[in-house]
């Protein structure tokens, strides 16, 4: 309401609340598409409005400041709802994976003490009844007002009866939780990084000025809504008054519907992992006057190989590129735009420079701040852009997220990433490698402890490893070395299954091979080396 | 182009369907941990079949029944589920 009396007003005044770039966007563009997705749209007016009701609806239904509310359902233009929605009652959202086993969703919703569900009727049946149980209340996406055992159930056509104003503001500053993104934990949990408002919109402030995403933009968003890509798609989309197109899951596997999307779409920003870019490469047959609108691809999450970079460049002559780094834990903290003219002799791509409001430094083994060309160390990230750290786990954050040693005059937090970077001669940095046992497929980050451990909480399980056997098309791909207790029974297929009620599918060892012990090294711990020399040949 | 394979042109369909279940149970569904699956359901969204699963899945049906699939084929209307990949393979061997 406020919006639509004063639009002049909200213009000028800067968002420090995510949910004021829609309202401000709803003001200016009240006709125009915001969101596009499985054939049905919203303008900015419907969005605003909707996510006005819902967010009326779920006051009324006791959600509190600071709620965290878990969103799980396939991707949807309700997804979209439900997000500002959440944002607008000054609640916390949590994307689930809808893909993900049961048993991670359950974990989630326990573990940040999830109360109100956003789901779909199909999806909220896979849940157990320990899980139901603990739900106060259920809004289901889709229509069917059925099945109500567990918690209180709301179908979506009650949003009708609630006013399309928006709710009376619940008093938040841009240090207050936005959202809570769940990434694999190396104890065999996945854990929560919280992201707070200001945190995402130094990004998404960023991202306005560097990109120059204007009103005319459409936006796709490929990468799942549980992934921080998609922070970029959907808010700098709203922040501009552009439309964001989302890929739903089925549509992303398809090199050849994805290029027709792309196309009849008009997509003009294109950003996802460069695996997906790379199947677009190889089997879409892309023509570049097919694809006259695109104008910038950003790519993030895994190391893009030179050769399909350089085939990209080729390809596509007129297209922006960059290549984003940065965890989640900090959304995108560096960035390096494609020089063309450099791509011929370039052996490795840099993850380049900090971004606005940034700073980043590497740091030697010395612990001293790097400065000198060539000279390696630890990745570190400071600036507002940093999480506060991990969901309901002091020990994990304070190994994470550390006081900044450098900094003699007051006390403040930096990152660190855990990623070993190199300083080069161009004063840009270049990833290479990490400090743990992370590692990135198709963009996912997964931790192989995370594997370990659901393979050893099967009883046949005696010992077990998991190695990642480097891809070119997907990053990695993950072998595990098992040692059973009995040799007879334990069948690979078996222990997939296990692992598949348990992690997610993408984190399921491909191979799984079985040997009577594991190798150790002199001091009797798990000989990793020797495991991944002895996994090498394997690769297909 | 469609005999070059190992299999007879005109073979039933009962059998083709078969084989295509048993290489989609054995190599991409077993593998995810998917135990069982209808004729008709989504492979694309019971995650059956990843990115990586679509392609291996055109190299067997190309190797086994000796057809060859254009990028162009490769979409949900012919790959999401056993009775289209059948319908496919099929079509193909009929032409």
């Amino acid at each position: 309401m406020r919006a639509r009396l004063l639009p002049n007003r909200i213009r000028e005044t800067m968002a420090y609340i995510l949910q004021q770039l829609l309202s401000k966007s709803a003001a200016l563009y009240p006709d125009k598409m915001a969101v596009w997705a499985r054939e049905k749209s919203l303008t900015y007016r419907e969005l605003d409005e909707r996510s006005n009701q819902l967010a009326h609806l779920l006051r009324q239904n006791g959600l509190k400041k600071g709620d965290r509310v878990g969103l799980y359902f396939p991707k949807a233009v309700e997804s979209i709802v439900c997000m500002f929605a959440v944002l607008k009652a000054g609640g916390v959202y949590v994307p689930l994976d809808p893909q993900a086993p049961t048993d991670r969703i359950a974990y989630i919703i326990s573990n940040c003490g999830i109360r109100i569900l956003l789901t779909n009727y199909e999806k909220r049946q896979g849940l157990d009844a320990g899980t139901l149980q603990a739900l106060d209340l259920c809004v289901l996406t889709d229509q069917t007002p059925k099945a109500s055992n567990g918690a209180h159930v709301i179908p979506w056509t009650m949003l009708a009866e609630f006013p399309t104003m928006e709710p009376t503001a619940v008093e938040l500053t841009e240090i207050d939780l936005a959202y809570i993104l769940y990434t694999s934990g190396s104890t065999g949990r996945p854990k929560g990084v919280m992201l707070s408002h200001q945190n995402a919109l130094t990004f998404v402030e960023w991202c306005a000025a560097t990109f120059q995403v204007r009103s005319e933009d459409r936006l796709s968003n490929h990468a799942p809504l549980h992934f921080d890509l998609s922070v970029f798609d959907v808010y700098n989309a709203i922040e501009a008054g552009a439309t964001v197109y989302l890929v739903t899951e089925d549509m992303a596997l398809f090199p050849t519907t994805l290029a027709g999307f792309i196309e009849s779409k008009q997509i003009t920003i294109w950003y996802s992992v460069p695996s997906a870019l790379i199947l677009l490469l190889l089997h879409a047959n892309l023509k570049p006057e097919k694809l006259p609108h695109l104008r910038t691809i950003l790519f993030a999450g895994e190391v893009f190989p030179m050769k399909y970079l350089r085939l990209l460049a080729e390809l596509l002559p007129a297209v922006e590129l960059y290549n984003l780094y940065g965890p989640t834990e900090t959304n995108v903290c560096t960035y390096f735009r494609v020089e063309r003219e450099r791509l011929a002799g370039m052996d490795k791509l840099p993850i380049g420079k900090a971004c606005a409001n940034t700073e980043v430094f590497a740091v030697n083994d010395q612990d001293e701040v790097v400065t000198v060309p060539g000279e390696t160390g630890e990745l570190f990230v400071r600036g507002p852009a940093v999480t506060y750290g991990y969901w309901a786990d002091a020990e994990k954050t304070q190994k994470m997220v550390v006081p900044n040693r450098f900094q003699r005059h007051f006390e403040e937090k930096m990152y660190r990433t855990g990623d070993l970077v190199m300083l080069g001669e161009d004063g840009y940095y270049y990833f290479l490698g990490r400090r743990d046992s992370m590692i990135k497929s198709r963009g996912y980050r997964i931790e192989l402890g995370e594997i370990e451990s659901a393979l050893l909480s099967h009883p046949g399980v005696r010992e077990a490893a998991a190695v990642a056997i480097p891809d070119e098309l997907v990053g990695n791909r993950i072998k595990a070395i098992v040692a059973p207790h009995d040799s007879q029974s334990l069948k690979s297929v078996d222990l997939q299954h296990y692992c598949s009620l348990r992690i997610p599918k993408y984190m399921i060892p491909e191979i799984i091979e079985f040997c009577p012990d594991l190798p150790k090294t002199s001091t009797g711990k798990i000989d990793r080396v020797q495991l991944v020399r002895s996994a090498m040949p394997v690769a297909s | 182009m469609t005999s070059a394979g190992n299999q007879e042109v005109g073979q039933p369909s009962a059998v083709i369907r078969d084989q295509i279940r048993e290489f989609v149970r054995d190599s991409l569904a077993s593998p995810k941990g998917i135990a069982s699956f209808t004729d008709t359901e989504s492979l694309t969204e019971n995650g059956v079949v990843d990115s990586l699963g679509i392609f291996r899945l055109v190299s067997f049906l190309e190797d086994t029944f000796g057809t060859r699939i254009s990028d162009e084929e490769i979409t949900a209307q012919n790959l999401s589920s056993i009775e289209l990949i059948e319908q496919l393979v099929v079509s193909k061997q009929q032409k």
